[in-house]
């Protein structure tokens, strides 16, 4: 798979357009299509509400391309104590209804979400 | 009722009170996705009413004997229905023509705000002067091309004849800003009751249930939030 960024960021609301900017310019780059694009910003931002939820305040992010795209976003640091949001079944289910090879889950190095999308 | 019961009633008896109720228990889901699709050129209340029809269609399909928790079975179904009408609707948008309006608003918005300020605006200014998302701003920047006021928009005219006259936005503008210094002078449960009942759209049950307080104390507490926040915009408009 070929490496196409790696960002490390906190989990604000005000850097989710640069977010979703950055994913969209990678989807480009990866090959995919304006919807499948956008649904992958969905899904970015989905997986950030979800690590939100579990207590982190930071995220790291990988972006690589291999027939599409490959985002793995992963919780850092240790997470706060936090109750779980309700909407988190939402966010789940919206993201494996998005993309494909949908995983989460919970590792030592933090809370992790992955997906593809192909081209 | 839990939604088992919910769910097997409406099975046995068919009755549309009760699927009324389901509907109305799961509308939030509706509106949760329906926000999460906009700002792709469809305006939110027609992805809405998509999300509405699916669920409504969701109820009838879903099989509660499977041991499957129904919110888990209805979003990829409203999910699914979103993006089925945003491909139907993609052959009749013209999504270039949409990005150019936006672009020529945006270059005049910056021309406003830099006169008004005296200094180049953010794009987070500019997205809050025409009412729409940082993002789009940002794309329409991206968007290639100058387009002159005076080219010609499909059989419309000119996109001079096509910008709107701003009006509607600045009320928008307006009546945003209105509600925001309204909801400062509520409590934070009051606020949490407008969030719940008039942002994410839920039923005095589902509020009560995600404040942790009875539905009887949800009503008496809407009443008074309605009724001073009637006071407050009677107050301001006298």
């Amino acid at each position: 798979m070929k490496d196409l960024m790696r960002l490390t960021l906190a989990i604000d609301s005000d850097l989710m357009t640069t977010v979703r900017l950055t994913t969209g310019g990678l989807c480009s780059a990866a090959g995919l299509n304006l919807d499948d694009s956008e649904d992958c910003k969905v899904c970015v931002t989905e997986s950030l509400l979800l690590l939100s939820h579990a207590g982190y305040t930071h995220a790291a992010l990988y972006f690589g391309a291999e027939n599409g795209i490959f985002v793995r976003v992963t919780g850092c640091g240790k997470p706060k104590p936090v109750s779980t949001a309700s909407e988190d079944e939402i966010s789940v289910a919206l993201i494996s209804a998005l993309a494909e090879d949908a995983t989460m889950e919970k590792r030592e190095e933090g809370y992790e979400v992955s997906f593809r999308f192909h081209a | 009722m839990d939604d088992e019961l919910l769910f097997a009633k409406y099975r046995e008896t068919g009755d549309v009170a009760v699927r009324n109720q389901i509907v109305e228990k799961y509308l939030y889901i509706a509106s949760v996705l329906a926000k999460k699709f906009t700002g792709r050129g469809v305006e939110y209340d027609d992805l809405f009413q998509v999300a509405t029809l699916a669920l409504i269609k969701g109820v009838d399909r879903f099989d509660e004997t499977k041991g499957v928790k129904f919110s888990t079975f209805i979003t990829p179904t409203v999910t699914g229905e979103i993006k089925n009408y945003f491909r139907d609707r993609s052959r009749l948008v013209h999504l270039p023509r949409k990005v150019a309006e936006l672009k020529v608003r945006v270059k005049d918005a910056e021309k406003e705000l830099t006169a008004e300020n005296g200094q180049k605006p953010s794009a987070r200014e500019i997205a809050s002067r025409l009412g729409v998302t940082e993002e789009e701003v940002l794309s329409a920047y991206e968007a290639g091309g100058v387009v002159s006021l005076d080219s010609p928009a499909g059989e419309d005219g000119s996109f001079y004849d096509l910008i709107p006259s701003g009006g509607e936005d600045f009320e928008r503008f307006e009546n945003r800003d209105a509600v925001e210094a309204a909801l400062k002078t509520l409590s934070e449960s009051e606020r949490a009751l407008v969030r719940y009942r008039f942002g994410q759209e839920l039923s005095q049950t589902e509020t009560a249930k995600r404040m942790n307080v009875s539905q009887m104390y949800v009503s008496r507490l809407e009443r008074k939030v309605l009724e001073k926040l009637k006071d407050y915009f009677g107050k301001g408009t006298a």
